[in-house]
C-alpha cells in the first residue's frame, strides 16, 4: 500500500433523482464514499445500481432532468457549487473521463493525434510542436507502439483496445488528479482487456493519478482496485479493502455476486460444479426501481437472511464483523477459514 | 453412435472477409461443446453456419448424419425440427408483436407437431420447464426481464425437444447474477432433455462451468480442442494460453500473483489472415517456421485432443508461457 | 407533388405494441401534435358529418343573396351563385379526406407488398428499385392528366392518380424497415423454428414495420389532400357541382377582389387541415421512438 496520502475526493450524501414519465425515480441515494491521492478504487454494482450516474454527477454530466444534491469534494471545493464555466474547466483538467465505448467516443473525422491535441490546446495552451511531443509521450504512456505514425491515423483504422488506450491518453494529457473510468473494458476482448488494465494499473505509480473504476466485472476488481465500493439500487452497501472484501464479504448481495461468478478456483476448492448437480448461486429477483429511499433494506425481498427489522427499518453503513463498514442488519460472519493469514496486502 | 453435429472442412466467406476459413468438429449426443474465441474469430458465424441462417461456401454439416450444407431452403425446413438457436441480445431475439405463449409454440406450429391443445399443453409445460409460470403465455416481450426474456428463448428452441442447441452467447449480455440463473438453466435442460449443445462465448469461466469438451478459435479456424479439465490445467496452444491468463480471476491475492501472458499488436483482419499460422504475427514464442507453413489441427497426446502449433509436440508437450518466476513474455510488435 | 414530402428516419429499436396507449400519452403532452390530433378529429367529425351540420345543400343557389360576405346567416359568405359556402367547404373536406385517405390507402396496397418483396429477396430488389425510381422521376402531373384523359376527370381518377404517385415513398419505407428488421435475432429465430418466407413477412415483418408505415401516412395524407386540391384546381379531379376545396379556390380566383373569402377561407382550410396532420404526424413519429422517455 502506498505511504499515507490526502483524501482527493470526498462524495457525501449525494442523492441523484430523475424525473421521468413514470414518475420520479431516485437513481442514487445519500451515497458516501472517498478517493485518496493515487488510489485506485473500484464502484461495483449491477445495471441499476446507481454507479454510472454517481460519476457522471461528480462534474455535472447528468442531463436536466435530474435533480442533485449532496456534497461533491474535491481539492477542497464543493463541485455542487461550482458554475458550468468552472466546472468545464475541471473536466479534462482535473478530473478526466474515460467511457465505454471508444468507438463512438472518438470523432471518426479527426486524426488521433488531432483530438490529443485538442485537449493539450485547450487546457494547456500549448501549441505547435510541443502538442506533437506531449502527445507522442503521452501516445507511449499507455503503451501504443510505433506512436509517431498512429497520431496521423484516424479512429478507425485502429482496433478496438488501441481506441480505448487513445481514449485513456486523452484523458491524461493535462495529468488529472483523478481519472473516472465507466467500463473501460467491458466491450473489449478479454486479450485486448488485459493490455489496458495494465495501463491503469501503472497509472498511479507513473503518473500520480487517482482512478475511481466502475464495474461490474469482479474479475477486473480484483486485478486492479486498491478499495472496493458496492453499489446496490442506488445506496452504497458496503466498502472495503480489496482483499478483505474478496475473502471477507459482509453483504449477503456482495456474497451473492460473487458466488454468481464461475470461479475456476473454486471448483478445486470445493466450489460448485454442474458435474455434481451444483448449481451457480443465483439471486431471485430483481433490482428494485425506486420512487423514493425506503425506510428498510432495499434488498430485502431478495434475502435469504431476511427478518421484520430489514423490513421496516433502514440499516445504515455500520463496521460489520470483518471490520469494513456494512449497510446489513445481519451481515454475513466471518469465514473460519479466512481467519489464518489473510489481510491488508 | 452417429455424433449429433459433424463439422467437415467448412468455410464461410463474406465476399473478401473469411469468417470461417476450413474448421472440423463434431459434437457428441448429449455432449455440451464449448466453442471459445474473441471477436473477429468466426465463431458466431460457424454458429450460423451450423444451424444454415446463412449459406455455406464449402465443406459439410452434418445433423444425425444428414448433410445440410447444400440443402435448398425448402428442403431444411423439415429438418429444422432437430436443431435450434438461441442467441445473445434479449432485446432483440423475441418478436415485440408476439405474445410469449405464440413465440414458444412457433417451432411446434411450423412442425405441425400435436393438435392445438396439445401444443397449448407442451408450452406451458416449456415455460414450467425453464422457470417461469404458465401465465406468461399471455405477455409481451417488453414487460419482460433480460433473464425472463432469455429463459422465452429457451423454452423457444427447446419446445419441439431437438438434438442439437446452439447457444450463441446466451449469458453475455445479461447482469451477472442472472447469468448465473441463466447458466444453471442451461445445465440443467441439458441433463433432463439430453440435448447435444454447441456453446459459444467468450466468456471461459461459463464454459469451465458448462462443457465437456472446449474448442478454441482464432481468426476463422480452430487452433485446439480438448476435455475442458485438461485444456484449462494444462493449455497447449500460446493462444489458449494466452486467453486463460488473461481472464481475471475474483481473486485479488491469485489474480495478483498470475503470471500474463499478454499480446501485443491488434488482430489481424479476416479479409488478409496472416500466412503460415495465423496467430503467428502476436505469438510470442513463434519461429520462423510458423510464417510459413500453416500447422494442421493434428492429435496429439492424451487422447481426443487437437492442438495446431508447430511447437507442440505429438506427444502433447507445448511451449509453456507463463511460469511463476518466468517474466511475462511481451511479443514484439 | 407527392416527391416534396421526405421519408422520415425509421425508430431504432423495435416498439412494443401496448406502447399504443404510451405512445397515445407522449402524444397528448407536446401541446403542438396534441393540438393537430384534436384538429384532425373535429375535422374528420365534421367532414363524416358534413350532411348534417351543413345549414344549406351545397349546390342550393341563391341568386337574391349572391357574393355575400360571411356574416350570421352564411357564416363562410355565399359565392357568385349564392351558394353557402359554409356548407360547400364542408363537403369539400369530406372530398378531402375521403381522397387522402383512400390514396393513400391505395399506395399501401400496391407499395407494402413491393416494398417487402424488394427489402426480402435481393434479385427482385433492383428490379423494384428501378420501378420506384421511374415512378419518382415521372412527372406526376403528366400521369395525372393521361389518366384524366382515359378516365375522364373524377373523384376516383384523382384518387388513382395520386394513389400511384404516393406508392414510390411507400416502396422505400417498407423496404427499408424490410432490411432492418430482416437483421434482427427474432427473425433468424423464426427461421429457424422453420418458418418460410411468407410466414416472415407476414407474421414477423410486417407487423413491426406498422409503425414506421402508420408515420409516413400520416404525412402522406397531407400531400394527397394538397395533390387532390391541386387537381382539382386544375380541372383534373372533382368535376362541379361536387365541391373540392381545389376547385372552390379555383373559381375564386377572378372573384378575388370582390369576394376574397370564397378563396381565403377553403385555402385556410387545406392548411389547417394539413398543418395539423403534419404536427400529429411528427409527434407520433417522436412518441413512437422507443428512446423518447424524457
Amino acid at each position: 500500500m502506498t505511504a499515507n496520502t490526502g483524501t482527493l475526493l470526498a462524495v457525501r450524501d449525494l442523492t441523484v433523482r430523475f424525473r421521468t414519465e413514470d414518475g420520479t425515480v431516485l437513481a442514487v441515494d445519500q451515497v458516501c464514499f472517498e478517493v485518496a491521492e493515487r488510489e485506485l478504487v473500484a464502484l461495483v454494482g449491477e445495471s441499476g445500481c446507481g454507479k454510472s450516474v454517481t460519476a457522471m454527477a461528480l462534474t455535472g454530466l447528468l442531463p436536466a432532468s435530474a435533480t442533485v444534491s449532496g456534497e461533491i469534494g474535491f481539492a477542497g471545493q464543493d463541485l455542487r457549487r461550482r458554475s458550468e464555466r468552472r466546472l468545464r474547466a475541471i473536466r479534462g483538467r482535473d478530473i478526466a473521463y474515460v467511457f465505454q465505448e471508444p468507438m463512438t467516443s472518438l470523432n471518426p473525422v479527426l486524426t488521433v493525434g488531432h483530438q490529443i491535441g485538442e485537449v493539450l490546446r485547450r487546457h494547456q495552451r500549448m501549441r505547435g510542436a510541443a502538442v506533437r511531443r506531449r502527445a507522442t509521450e503521452l501516445m507511449e504512456l499507455v503503451g501504443i507502439p510505433l506512436p509517431a505514425r498512429r497520431l496521423r491515423e484516424y479512429p478507425h483504422q485502429l482496433s478496438g483496445g488501441m481506441r480505448q488506450r487513445v481514449m485513456i491518453a486523452m484523458a491524461l494529457a493535462c495529468t488529472p488528479k483523478l481519472l473516472v473510468a465507466d467500463e473501460p473494458t467491458t466491450a473489449l476482448d478479454v486479450t485486448v482487456q488485459a493490455g489496458i488494465l495494465d495501463v491503469l494499473r501503472t497509472l498511479s505509480a507513473e503518473t500520480g493519478t487517482a482512478v475511481l473504476l466502475i464495474t461490474h466485472d469482479l474479475g477486473v476488481v480484483a486485478d486492479l482496485a486498491d478499495r472496493v465500493v458496492v453499489m446496490y439500487a442506488g445506496r452504497v452497501i458496503e466498502e472495503a479493502d480489496v482483499v478483505d472484501l474478496f475473502a471477507r464479504p459482509g453483504h449477503p448481495y456482495t456474497r451473492g455476486l460473487l458466488d454468481a461468478v464461475p470461479n475456476p478456483a473454486r471448483h478445486a476448492s470445493g466450489g460448485p460444479d454442474p458435474a455434481a448437480g451444483q448449481g451457480l448461486r443465483e439471486i431471485p429477483g430483481r433490482v428494485p426501481v425506486l420512487a423514493d429511499s425506503p425506510d428498510a433494506c432495499t434488498f430485502a425481498e431478495r434475502c435469504t437472511r431476511t427478518d421484520d427489522t430489514c423490513r421496516t427499518r433502514r440499516p445504515e453503513l455500520s463496521a460489520g464483523p470483518a471490520g469494513h463498514p456494512v449497510r446489513c442488519w445481519h451481515p454475513l460472519a466471518v469465514p473460519a477459514s479466512s481467519l489464518a493469514g489473510g489481510g491488508a496486502r | 453412435m452417429t455424433p449429433v453435429l459433424e463439422v467437415t472442412g467448412l468455410v464461410k466467406h463474406f465476399g473478401p472477409v473469411r469468417a470461417v476459413d476450413g474448421v472440423d468438429l463434431t459434437v457428441a449426443t448429449g455432449e455440451v461443446l464449448g466453442l471459445v474465441g474473441e471477436s473477429g474469430s468466426g465463431k458466431s458465424t460457424l454458429g450460423r453456419c451450423v444451424t444454415r441462417l446463412v449459406p455455406v461456401t464449402a465443406g459439410s454439416v452434418r445433423i444425425a448424419g444428414r448433410d445440410i450444407a447444400r440443402l435448398s431452403r425448402r428442403a431444411i425446413r423439415p429438418l429444422r425440427r432437430q436443431f435450434n438457436i438461441v442467441f445473445q441480445d434479449p432485446s432483440s431475439s423475441l418478436n415485440p408483436r408476439l405474445t410469449v405463449g405464440d413465440i414458444v409454440a412457433e417451432p411446434l406450429r411450423q412442425h405441425r407437431l400435436g393438435p392445438p391443445a396439445q401444443r397449448r399443453q407442451r408450452v406451458v409445460q416449456m415455460l414450467d420447464q425453464v422457470g417461469l409460470g404458465g401465465e406468461m403465455t399471455r405477455r409481451y416481450p417488453h414487460e419482460l426481464s433480460g433473464g425472463q426474456r432469455q429463459r422465452v428463448s429457451l423454452a423457444r428452441a427447446l419446445a419441439a425437444a431437438p438434438a442439437l442447441l446452439v447457444a450463441d452467447e446466451p449469458t453475455s449480455a445479461l447482469d451477472v447474477s442472472v447469468q448465473a440463473s441463466v447458466l444453471n438453466l442451461i445445465v440443467r435442460l441439458q441433463r433432463e432433455m439430453g440435448f447435444a449443445c454447441l456453446f459459444i462465448t467468450h466468456d471461459l469461466a461459463a464454459v469451465e462451468y458448462l462443457a465437456q469438451r472446449v474448442a478454441v478459435m482464432y481468426l476463422g479456424v480452430l487452433v485446439e480442442v480438448a476435455d475442458r479439465v485438461e485444456l484449462f490445467a494444462s493449455p497447449r496452444h500460446p493462444y489458449t494460453q494466452a486467453l486463460l491468463s488473461a481472464a481475471p480471476i475474483p481473486d485479488p491475492p491469485a489474480q495478483r500473483r498470475r503470471q500474463r501472458v499478454v499480446l501485443t499488436g491488434d488482430v489481424p483482419s479476416p479479409v488478409a489472415p496472416p500466412p503460415g499460422c495465423r496467430f503467428h504475427t502476436r505469438c510470442p514464442v513463434a519461429v520462423e517456421r510458423c510464417a510459413v507453413d500453416v500447422p494442421a489441427l493434428r492429435p496429439v497426446r492424451p487422447a481426443g485432443a487437437l492442438v495446431a502449433c508447430h511447437l507442440v509436440g505429438d506427444d502433447g508437450t507445448a511451449p509453456v508461457l507463463s511460469r511463476p518466476g518466468l517474466p511475462v513474455q511481451r511479443a514484439a510488435g | 407533388m407527392t416527391a416534396a414530402l421526405e421519408t422520415l428516419p425509421p425508430p431504432t429499436t423495435v416498439a412494443a405494441p401496448a406502447s399504443w396507449r404510451r405512445a397515445l400519452r407522449r402524444v397528448l403532452r407536446n401541446p403542438l401534435s396534441a393540438g393537430g390530433l384534436v384538429v384532425v378529429v373535429v375535422t374528420l367529425a365534421a367532414a363524416a358529418l358534413a350532411d348534417l351540420l351543413a345549414p344549406y345543400p351545397y349546390d342550393l343557389t341563391n341568386f337574391d343573396a349572391t357574393l355575400q360576405p360571411p356574416s350570421l346567416a352564411h357564416w363562410f359568405g355565399t359565392d357568385e351563385l349564392g351558394r353557402d359556402q359554409l356548407s360547400r367547404v364542408l363537403h369539400g373536406l369530406r372530398v378531402s379526406v375521403a381522397v387522402g385517405v383512400l390514396s393513400v390507402g391505395l399506395s399501401l396496397l400496391i407499395g407494402v407488398p413491393l416494398g417487402l418483396l424488394a427489402g426480402f429477396y435481393r434479385l427482385l430488389d433492383p428490379v423494384i428499385s428501378r420501378l420506384t425510381d421511374t415512378l419518382l422521376a415521372f412527372p406526376f402531373l403528366v400521369l395525372a392528366v393521361g389518366l384524366a384523359a382515359i378516365l375522364g376527370p373524377s373523384l376516383t381518377t384523382a384518387t388513382i392518380a395520386l394513389g400511384i404517385g404516393g406508392v414510390p415513398l411507400i416502396i422505400r419505407v417498407a423496404r427499408s424497415e424490410t432490411l432492418r428488421l430482416r437483421e434482427l435475432d427474432f427473425v433468424a429465430a423464426a427461421v429457424a423454428d422453420g418458418a418460410g418466407d411468407l410466414q416472415l413477412m407476414r407474421r414477423h415483418i410486417l407487423p413491426n414495420a406498422v409503425n414506421a408505415l402508420l408515420v409516413q401516412a400520416t404525412v402522406s395524407v397531407p400531400a394527397a389532400i394538397i395533390g387532390e386540391a391541386v387537381l382539382s384546381f386544375l380541372g383534373l379531379g372533382v368535376r362541379p357541382p361536387i365541391p373540392s376545396l381545389g376547385v372552390m379556390i379555383a373559381s375564386a380566383q377572378p372573384l378575388f377582389r370582390d369576394g376574397p373569402w370564397l378563396a381565403v377561407i377553403p385555402g385556410l382550410a387545406i392548411v389547417l387541415l394539413t398543418l395539423a396532420l403534419n404536427l400529429f404526424g411528427d409527434g407520433l413519429r417522436d412518441a413512437l421512438d422507443p428512446r423518447e422517455s424524457r
